[in-house]
C-alpha cells in the first residue's frame, strides 16, 4: 500500500507541474519590456538649484558619506554645487527626507551602469538634469 | 591489527566558495560518507555593523540593520529603533504602531517564502524553487509602492514611520495575500506530500526541545519541538500591536517523537507561522486608525539622546532578534551597540548536530535551520 501512496502522491506533484507548463510567464524580457515604477521610487536624485539654499542638511543626514557640496559655486542667490557618489549612495532617502526646500528629489530611473567608476560621481551638471526620459533610460545599450 | 578508522578521515571546507555556502564556512571530517566533525568558522560575512552604527546618529542607523538580513528587512531594523525610542522616551502614534506591526509579519512570510525556495533547490528540487519567489514578488511590489525599494526598505524612524499607506498599497499587499492564499495548498501538496522531500528529510537533524533551548534556539526552530516560546507573546512590546489581535502562537507537536525536531518538522512549522502571519494580517487591516504616523517632535527629541541603556528585542523570523544600545549624556551616537542575532547560535548548534549524519544531508541540516550569514557575522 505504501508504494500505491506514493505513487498516488506523485501523481499530485506531476498535476501541478503540468499545470504549470501552461500558465503566461511570469517574467517580462527586460530590456525590451519595462513594468511601470511607483511614484515613491528611489533611484537616482535630481537637484533643483533654483531652490537650494546650501544649508547642506543633506551632507549631515547622509549616512554613508556620499554627497559632497560646494559652496563657492553659485549659480543663482544662494544655492550650491552637489556632487553626488553613486558607489557610496545606498538610496535610503534621508537626505531627500532632510531637504526642507524641495530642492532634491528621488527619480525613478534606477538603471544607472557606467562602465568606469568616474562617471558614476555625478557632479554639477549632471545631477540637475534630466538628459532624457525615465523610460529611454532602460536597456540603452540593448536596443 | 586493524587501523583506527580516525586515521582515515578526509578534511573538507564547505564553503566559502561553495554554491550553497553564501558567505560562510565549514570546516568537516568525514569518515567515508559519514561527517565525524563539523567544525562552523564566522567571520567571512563581517562587516563591522556594530562599529559603523557607533559612527552614525540615531536615524542614520537602521539603514545598517537592515542590511544585516534582507530578507526580513522590516524586522531586522526594529530592534535599533525601539531601544532608541525606550532611551528618548518616545511616544508612537496608534497608526504607526499597527502599520508598523502588519508590515512586520508581511516581512516575516516574505522571508519564509524565500526559504522554501532556498531549501528545495538545495536539495535539488528545482521545481518548487521558483514558484515561492514568483508569490514573493507581490510581497516586493507592496514594499516597493509602500516605500519605494524592494529591499533594505528603512521603513522606521524612532517615534514612527517615514511612509504611510495609501489606498494602492492596502490593494497590493491584499493582493498578495490573495495569491499566497491560493497557492498555499499547491506548496503544501509539493513539499509535505512529497515521497523524496521526505525521505531527505525526516529524522535528519534531529534535536530534542531540551537541546534546543540549551544551544540557544529560539523562534521556528524552538517551536517546532512544541516550546510556544514567542516573544509577540510572551514580552509584548507597546509600540507594536500584537494586543489588538486575537492569535495563537503556533507550535508542533509530532504524533511519533513528541520534544523534538527533525527537518520536516521546522519545515511544517513555517508553514503555521504563515498562516498565524496571514491571520495577523487579516485580523489588523480593518483595525487600522486615523491619525498621524510620526511625532512632530520626534524628529528633534531623536537628535540627542540623555545617557540611558536600552535592550531592544522582537521575535523575528529567525527567532529572537534583539540589540543593546548605550548612550552617554547629550549623546548623537551610541556609545555601544551590541547585535544579537538568532542564526549565530543555530549557526554553532551545527557543531552537535551534524556528527554522525551523512554528508549529503548535511545541506539539509543547515538550510532547515533557516540561516543567514548576515547575522553571525555582525
Amino acid at each position: 500500500m505504501g508504494f500505491l501512496r506514493n505513487l498516488g502522491e506523485v501523481f499530485t506533484i506531476l498535476k501541478h507541474i503540468f499545470r504549470q507548463i501552461f500558465k503566461r510567464p511570469f517574467t517580462s524580457l527586460y530590456p525590451f519590456e519595462d513594468r511601470p515604477y511607483p511614484e515613491r521610487t528611489r533611484g537616482r536624485h535630481i537637484h533643483v538649484r533654483q531652490n537650494c539654499t546650501a544649508c547642506a542638511q543633506c551632507v549631515r543626514a547622509c549616512p554613508v558619506l556620499a554627497i559632497r557640496i560646494d559652496k563657492a559655486d553659485k549659480m543663482y542667490e544662494k544655492d550650491a554645487a552637489l556632487y553626488f557618489d553613486y558607489t557610496r549612495c545606498i538610496f535610503c532617502g534621508l537626505c531627500v527626507d532632510a531637504c526642507r526646500f524641495d530642492a532634491l528629489y528621488h527619480t525613478p530611473i534606477v538603471d544607472m551602469a557606467e562602465g568606469e567608476r568616474e562617471d558614476l560621481i555625478y557632479g554639477p551638471e549632471k545631477i540637475t538634469t534630466l538628459d532624457r526620459e525615465p523610460l529611454e533610460w532602460r536597456g540603452r545599450r540593448f536596443r | 591489527m586493524t587501523p583506527d578508522i580516525l586515521d582515515e578521515t578526509v578534511e573538507v571546507w564547505f564553503g566559502p566558495q561553495h554554491v550553497s555556502a553564501h558567505g560562510w564556512a565549514t570546516k568537516l571530517k568525514l569518515v567515508g560518507d559519514f561527517i565525524v566533525e563539523c567544525d562552523p568558522h564566522a567571520g567571512y560575512f563581517h562587516r563591522s555593523a556594530e562599529k559603523c552604527l557607533e559612527y552614525r546618529n540615531f536615524r542614520q542607523g537602521s539603514p545598517i540593520l537592515e542590511r544585516l538580513c534582507m530578507l526580513e528587512a522590516f524586522l531586522a531594523e526594529y530592534p535599533y529603533i525601539s531601544a532608541v525610542e525606550q532611551i528618548a522616551g518616545l511616544v508612537v502614534p496608534e497608526r504607526a504602531k499597527v502599520l508598523r506591526t502588519i508590515m512586520m509579519e508581511a516581512s516575516r512570510i516574505h522571508s519564509y517564502q524565500f526559504w522554501w525556495g532556498q531549501l528545495s533547490a538545495e536539495m535539488g528540487f528545482f521545481a518548487m524553487t521558483l514558484w515561492p519567489w514568483v508569490d514573493r514578488e507581490f510581497f516586493l511590489d507592496t514594499f516597493e509602492e509602500l516605500t519605494g525599494v524592494r529591499h533594505s526598505p528603512h521603513f522606521s524612524t524612532p517615534g514612527g514611520l517615514r511612509f504611510d499607506f495609501t489606498e494602492k498599497v492596502l490593494a497590493k499587499l491584499e493582493k498578495a495575500i490573495q495569491v499566497l492564499e491560493y497557492n498555499m495548498p499547491k506548496f503544501e501538496d509539493m513539499l509535505m506530500k512529497s515521497p523524496l522531500f521526505r525521505m531527505r528529510t525526516e529524522g535528519v537533524g534531529q534535536y530534542s526541545a531540551k537541546e534546543a533551548l540549551r544551544w540557544g534556539l529560539s523562534g521556528p526552530n524552538i517551536k517546532a519541538c512544541g516550546i510556544p516560546m514567542d516573544l509577540r507573546k510572551d514580552q509584548p512590546d507597546p509600540n507594536l500591536a500584537y494586543d489588538m489581535v486575537d492569535w495563537e502562537v503556533p507550535i508542533l507537536e509530532h504524533p511519533d517523537h513528541p520534544g523534538e525536531s527533525d527537518a520536516y518538522d521546522r519545515m511544517v512549522q513555517r508553514f503555521n507561522e504563515v498562516k498565524t502571519s496571514v491571520d495577523i494580517i487579516k485580523q489588523l487591516i480593518p483595525q487600522i486608525p486615523d491619525g498621524p504616523i510620526i511625532d512632530p517632535k520626534a524628529r528633534a527629541k531623536a537628535n540627542r539622546l540623555p545617557e540611558g541603556e536600552a535592550y531592544g528585542r522582537v521575535e523575528g523570523a529567525r527567532g529572537i532578534t534583539s540589540l543593546w544600545l548605550k548612550t552617554l549624556e547629550k549623546a548623537q551616537t551610541p556609545y555601544r551597540a551590541k547585535i544579537r542575532g538568532p542564526c549565530f547560535h543555530s549557526y554553532y548548534a551545527l557543531k552537535h548536530l551534524v556528527p554522525s549524519a551523512r554528508f549529503a544531508d548535511f545541506i539539509v541540516i543547515f538550510g532547515s535551520l533557516d540561516p543567514y550569514p548576515g547575522w553571525w557575522d555582525r
